[in-house]
């Protein structure tokens, strides 16, 4: 069982994107995470590039052919991080109780 | 450091969060032609065997096999974008997915024999074809259902688990 712990890195607006995505994933495309997310780029390889620094996520370039195929996902190391995460927002959200009036989104609601 | 965190900031993190996992989820891998393109296949594989000539049906075979592996090149390119983690929704998932499936054969299958029995029996030409064209159409018609179905219990359990 996880402990709470609130990571910054994680939760720039960005990266809490990309993470929650490569967390629902194995390994993701670069295109497939650049289109979802809708980044450019070098800000996608900026993120990564963060992320992979402090090893949240690893970073495969591989070749289908002539064409290079970059692809990325999450280290048991970035899985845990962000679990924890959640555990700090819920902690967080259920500690204002009532008060917090964003609804938010079901994951159920489909 | 947390409390610097306002629970409103937090709730839509959350938010976020959740959404992410749902785009994850239902990102499309079959477009709506392959299951179209499948029902063609499938008729054209009946009618190369229904017509009794060894030439035809083994060109009715060839052009099913190689058609099949064309059509499901995309999909198969799709599938290894972005596979979802296993376990993503609970290990009972799988099971799920195989009844599932093993219900979608079963529509399928029905639907392909209680038509070519019913047009045997009124002794209708080209019985086994147009049940096979029935049954595709089904498989068609049926398969995106499945997959979107799929696709919100996934939704659904995933988001019970995290």
């Amino acid at each position: 069982m996880s402990t709470p712990r609130f990571d910054e890195l994680i939760h720039a607006p960005t990266r809490l994107s990309l993470v929650a995505f490569l967390a629902a994933t194995g390994w993701a495309d670069f295109a497939v995470l650049r289109d979802g997310i809708g980044l450019s780029d070098s800000a996608l390889s900026k993120q990564l590039t963060t992320l992979a620094d402090a090893g949240y996520v690893e970073i495969r370039k591989a070749f289908v052919g002539k064409r290079p195929r970059t692809s990325a996902r999450l280290t048991t190391e970035g899985r845990t991080a962000f679990d924890r995460h959640v555990l700090a927002l819920q902690e967080i959200v259920a500690g204002a109780g009532g008060s917090v009036v964003l609804s938010r989104r079901s994951s159920g609601q489909s | 450091m947390t409390g610097q965190v306002e629970p409103a900031d937090a709730a839509r993190a959350l938010s976020e969060i959740d959404q992410r996992r749902e785009q994850a989820i239902r990102r499309k891998v079959f477009p709506g032609w392959w299951w179209w393109a499948y029902a063609v296949l499938i008729v054209e594989f009946s009618l190369a065997v229904e017509s009794g000539r060894g030439v035809v049906a083994g060109i009715g075979i060839a052009v099913f096999v190689v058609g099949s592996l064309v059509v499901d090149v995309p999909v198969r390119r799709a599938a290894r974008a972005a596979p979802l983690r296993r376990g993503l929704a609970g290990w009972g998932s799988a099971r799920r997915t195989l009844l599932g499936l093993a219900g979608f054969a079963a529509v399928v299958i029905g639907a392909t024999l209680a038509t070519g029995v019913g047009l045997k029996a009124a002794g209708a030409p080209h019985a086994a074809t147009i049940a096979t064209a029935v049954g595709a159409v089904v498989f068609a018609a049926v398969g995106p259902m499945l997959v979107r179905w799929e696709a919100a219990v996934l939704v659904r359990r995933s988001g019970r688990q995290g």
